[in-house]
């Protein structure tokens, strides 16, 4: 009983340490802030510009501008997440997070929830080009209900970064250029800029694959109701993203453990500049 | 002179064949072309999907073949101009090369612009494709047979000038701020995107950032191509113009940069040495 107690505590620990690097880590470099809050903000504009141009309802407008909000979280998930072992590898610290008697899952966690509090705090500038500068409106929405798919859309996308994060572990340069062929992609998958609907039958493929689409068309579903244009009701797609959690999760879990042999076995743990 | 010419050719295609070396050898050749033109496909997929959204709703659906191309040519600005700055970050705090090519005989502007021809090519696929994916599943055509071949020609060669020449300022900043090298890669493709009408006319753009729409090449060539291949502009504050008044402005807009670019890169490279900045590697 104290061995476990003394294992949960030191796991806690280890999870708190990596959220308090990842949350001081992003205040560090001033030059980072206005990348990961500014630059998504400014291709959000873009796209509601298009939609102005086309002269298309306004509540077309606030879905990209929601959908532009989340891709700020997908780019940490993809950077911050998927790739940080990679970055890590690259410094020449991997072999750190190894030795360390931790569970490699407290670290991951404690990065996830650094990484989710920290992009949050930089939505602040798309919430506020959004509503005051583009003049985006929603619906009137229940806090709770809104509070419930944005941490279970959450909690989807970061445990899916996880499971990221292991595969990235056996690779090098590919972590790189893999994680730069998932954005646009990614976003077009996912209904980051229109109604996941006007997919189709891809749409509805899409949204039994990645958490990023179900969590846009939940939260839009919230906040700007039937202009939403879900494609599921949230209650299900809330349902769903728990279910995605869960499955991220053990498979993050379990991949972490067979690359981390495998990348032993081929001597590639910390191999820099491959 | 012609030594020295053929002395430039072979050193342009050896860095050419250099950069072509560095970008795919870490996947084979159909991967590394899924992976190459990925991006810019799903970019224009994601067009597509607002389109088809509000197609039965937008009051100016007819203007979406306008934003379309400006779109598919943007192509060139992203991988050809952003892409040189990237060459500096990955020459410098990824591969650690760039002490040894700054030393060697081949010279840093004739490398970056052998470089650059491959992202060159890259851009030219991307674009002819996502025109292919325009032209059959979205009905943005035009005909062949009222197109003015010449001064498309010309069009083209300055929206690629431009590109290369511009480039070459971003590769200067790059290599005198270590630091801010990456931030500021991101935030010109972003911005460019944003300012040039690529998505939307520039009139939609608050004053002031319209004055900068208008000083940049690029603005006028999105313009220019959508007259030439489509019949008509986006811009009505451009609109005013005659076809030879845009590719004047074009012209000299593109030739002002392309100098100041030239310029540009030499005095910030030599700065950059002065501070010892060349080799300064901020992130491995």
């Amino acid at each position: 009983m104290s061995r476990l107690t003394d294992e949960l505590v030191l796991n806690w620990r280890a999870m708190v340490g990596r959220t308090y690097v990842r949350i001081v880590g992003s205040i560090r470099e001033p030059a980072w802030i206005i990348g990961d809050a500014v630059f998504p903000t400014l291709g959000m504009c873009a796209f509601v510009l298009l939609y102005r141009a086309l002269g298309a309802p306004r509540s077309f407008e606030a879905l990209a501008v929601i959908g532009g909000i989340l891709s700020t979280y997908w780019i940490n998930v993809l950077w911050g997440m998927g790739a940080q072992l990679y970055w890590e590898k690259q410094q020449g610290q991997l072999q750190l997070y190894f030795v360390a008697p931790c569970s490699r899952m407290a670290i991951l966690s404690g990065m996830a929830i650094g990484g989710v509090l920290t992009t949050t705090l930089r939505t602040v500038f798309g919430i506020a080009i959004g509503f005051f500068v583009l003049g985006v409106r929603v619906e009137p929405f229940d806090p709770g209900q809104l509070a419930l798919v944005f941490v279970a859309s959450m909690a989807a996308l970061y445990a899916m970064g996880m499971t990221l994060s292991s595969l990235f572990l056996l690779y090098g340069r590919e972590a790189w250029h893999l994680s730069n062929a998932m954005l646009e992609p990614v976003y077009f998958l996912s209904g980051l800029y229109f109604p996941l609907r006007a997919l189709g039958a891809v749409g509805a493929v899409a949204a039994g694959l990645l958490p990023l689409a179900l969590g846009v068309d939940a939260l839009r579903q919230v906040l700007l109701g039937a202009d939403a244009h879900g494609l599921l009701p949230v209650g299900v797609e809330t349902a769903l993203l728990g279910g995605f959690a869960v499955v991220f999760l053990v498979l993050a879990r379990f991949a972490l453990r067979h690359l981390e042999n495998l990348s032993k076995h081929e001597g590639r743990l910390t191999q820099r500049w491959q | 002179m012609a030594v020295s010419a053929r002395s430039f050719g072979a050193r342009l295609r050896t860095a050419a064949w250099l950069g072509w070396q560095i970008e795919s050898n870490w996947a084979d050749p159909f991967v590394f072309v899924v992976y190459a033109v990925m991006r810019p496909l799903a970019t224009a997929l994601i067009l597509a999907g607002m389109y088809w959204a509000v197609a039965g709703q937008a009051a100016r659906r007819e203007t979406f073949e306008l934003f379309y191309l400006g779109n598919a040519f943007h192509i060139y600005v992203t991988q050809v101009l952003v892409g040189m700055g990237w060459l500096v970050v990955e020459e410098r705090e990824e591969y650690e090369t760039l002490k040894y090519v700054y030393a060697s005989p081949i010279g840093m502007f004739t490398y970056l612009a052998g470089r650059s021809t491959v992202k060159m090519a890259l851009a030219t696929l991307s674009t002819l494709l996502v025109l292919l994916v325009g032209w059959f599943l979205l009905g943005i055509r035009w005909e062949w047979g009222a197109v003015a071949w010449a001064p498309l020609l010309l069009v083209l060669v300055l929206g690629m000038v431009a590109s290369l020449y511009l480039g070459f300022l971003v590769a200067g900043v790059a290599l005198l701020l270590p630091r801010a090298a990456i931030m500021l890669n991101e935030g010109l493709a972003v911005s460019l995107y944003l300012l040039c009408g690529v998505l939307f006319p520039i009139d939609l753009l608050p004053r002031g950032l319209q004055e900068l729409a208008l000083v940049l090449p690029f603005t006028h060539w999105y313009e220019a191509l959508r007259r030439l291949l489509l019949g008509h502009g986006a811009s009505a504050r451009i609109g005013a113009w005659s076809d030879v008044t845009l590719l004047l402005v074009l012209l000299v807009t593109t030739v002002a940069f392309t100098f100041v670019s030239r310029w540009g890169y030499l005095a910030l490279e030599r700065r950059a040495r002065q501070l010892g900045r060349l080799d300064q590697t901020s992130l491995f």
